[in-house]
């Protein structure tokens, strides 16, 4: 049965898109006063999908940081935290959170051009193939665990299209299919590839690094403060404007696809 | 303070007996054009197209689109560093348009884009190859005027470019930093405070003697310069290069190009020929 709290929270979404996003899930969940028990299925269901033992193979990949860490730049607690907050926040911000919401949005109606644009925009903004094949393959094991975990149309109809028009899989539109196949808000869709973007590199990190989980938690926690700000910003990104610029972490990808040894495939 | 409208269309064609000639153009100031020079062994025509005033400033406007039709061969380049000046109010926005027809070849290598204090711009390079035609372009950022001790100090600065072959995105890159981000990243990376930056797009049909320019171009990193190359997602390769300082820089994409001429012997027309 379909609660009065989801209809609540469907209309309130929509006044937030009309309004100017405004990402608040602890005021959105503490002003129902009645649980019932579908409207918060979806939390489960982000919490699943975010959770390393999500077979997604990201635990596979560095997302270039063994490239930075060969390279001498990232080596300790504190140059990881630097590349934390100056590159890989500002690159969710920039890049996959508006990635995700556009796609998000896309996938309401949906607009099947519009999720295939975007799908080629993603691809399109890693100049690295390791990064790109990285993306691939987790944004494939995402949209694939959709489909067959949840049996929903919605994401088959993604494989089936993505499949017969070669568009390329992407993290972030795997995440905003998950989010709809969920019935999840887009804030909350976010915040999901927010958390488990930061969890993943850090838990790279300690693979890679001396550094011990209270380490990588304090980090993990710091990131997270700022998660809102960057969700509501990414929200407000326009298509035209997705993107973003580190040359060296382009760099060190490119050359960790030929170094000598290697723990990561990305 | 005049604010300029620059326009710019070259068409680039091959004649019966294989030259590449100009075909049309047509240019508004502040653009100029230089007398096109025909290097024979690059089998190259060079171009060099002249801003011959200061600068860039407020409310400057410039739009160009160059065209390489089947089997012509095209270098642009310019004679020196495109400066874009202090804006106290206004922004400055350039528009350049590439496309190179099936069995066409353009390089673009400008000299770098020099941000100055407070200075306001954006440049949007879209570019479109057809499959079976090549290109080489190279985009080169300094930091700002480093031997005055002005750096990293531009008040925005976007530079966007997406690369089309055929009808597909295969490239895009967005930079929107702010100086202050980017210098993090430069001191974080050990790039010191004058870092530079090459972007360069390389499109061409795979082949199986890749490897060789590919290792050649790799094995130039050290020593103050960052390189490193990768497949795009079709039909190309992305190169880019971070240098310690200006001369660094161009001495890295000057063997970059050296590396590639091996594969792509136009690349071995001398942009600093005129």
């Amino acid at each position: 049965m379909k609660s009065a709290r989801a209809t609540s929270t469907k209309s309130r979404g929509s006044r937030r898109k009309e309004a100017g996003p405004k990402p608040c899930l602890v005021t959105s969940a503490a002003t129902e006063t009645k649980a019932g028990s579908d409207s918060y299925a979806w939390i489960g269901g982000l919490l699943q999908a975010g959770d390393s033992f999500y077979p997604t193979g990201s635990y596979a990949h560095s997302f270039g940081l063994e490239g930075l860490a060969q390279a001498g730049v990232v080596r300790d607690q504190a140059s990881l935290g630097k590349f934390l907050f100056l590159s890989a926040l500002p690159a969710l911000r920039r890049s996959d959170l508006p990635l995700a919401a556009h796609a998000w949005r896309a996938l309401e109606a949906p607009d099947w051009n519009r999720v295939g644009e975007i799908s080629v925009l993603s691809s399109s903004l890693k100049t690295a193939s390791e990064a790109r094949a990285a993306a691939s393959n987790i944004g494939r094991q995402r949209a694939e665990l959709a489909a067959s975990l949840h049996a929903h149309p919605l994401a088959r109809e993604y494989l089936r299209r993505a499949s017969a028009t070669d568009w390329p899989f992407s993290p972030p539109v795997s995440a905003a299919l998950e989010g709809r196949v969920l019935g999840a808000p887009l804030s909350a869709v976010l915040a999901g590839v927010y958390y488990a973007s930061v969890a993943s590199l850090l838990a790279a990190a300690m693979k890679l690094l001396r550094l011990g989980q209270n380490g990588c938690q304090t980090l993990l926690t710091t990131a997270m403060r700022q998660s809102a700000a960057d969700i509501a910003a990414a929200m407000d990104t326009p298509f035209e404007e997705i993107g973003w610029f580190n040359p060296w972490l382009d760099i060190a990808a490119a050359r960790h696809e030929t170094a000598d040894g290697r723990l990561f495939i990305s | 303070m005049t604010a300029f409208s620059g326009h710019l269309s070259l068409r680039a064609a091959a004649r019966a007996d294989g030259r590449t000639v100009l075909a049309g153009q047509s240019f508004r100031a502040p653009y100029h054009l230089s007398k096109p020079y025909w290097d024979a062994d690059a089998q190259t025509l060079l171009v060099q197209v002249v801003n011959p005033t200061a600068g860039i400033l407020s409310g400057d406007r410039f739009e160009s689109d160059i065209a390489v039709g089947k089997d012509a061969a095209l270098l642009v380049t310019t004679p020196s560093a495109s400066r874009v000046f202090k804006m106290k109010d206004g922004t400055a926005e350039c528009r350049q348009h590439f496309t190179v027809a099936a069995g066409g070849w353009l390089e673009v290598m400008p000299e770098p884009l020099v941000p100055h204090r407070g200075c306001h711009y954006r440049q949007a390079t879209h570019i479109a190859v057809e499959p079976g035609g090549g290109l080489f372009f190279a985009d080169l950022l300094m930091p700002g005027r480093v031997a005055h001790g002005e750096a990293w100090a531009w008040e925005k600065l976007c530079l966007e470019i997406d690369v089309r072959l055929g009808s597909e995105l295969i490239l895009r890159e967005r930079f929107e930093q702010t100086g202050v981000e980017l210098e993090a990243l430069a001191e974080l990376a050990g790039s010191g405070p004058a870092a530079c930056f090459g972007n360069a797009v390389l499109i061409a049909a795979e082949t199986g003697e890749d490897q060789a320019w590919r290792d050649a171009v790799a094995a130039l990193h050290g020593n103050g310069l960052w390189v490193g190359v990768s497949p795009l997602r079709r039909g190309g390769w992305s190169i880019k290069f971070v240098a310690e300082n200006g001369m660094r820089l161009r001495s890295g994409l000057r063997a970059v190009r050296q590396a590639l001429s091996m594969r792509f012997p136009r690349l071995t027309c001398d942009p600093r020929k005129l």
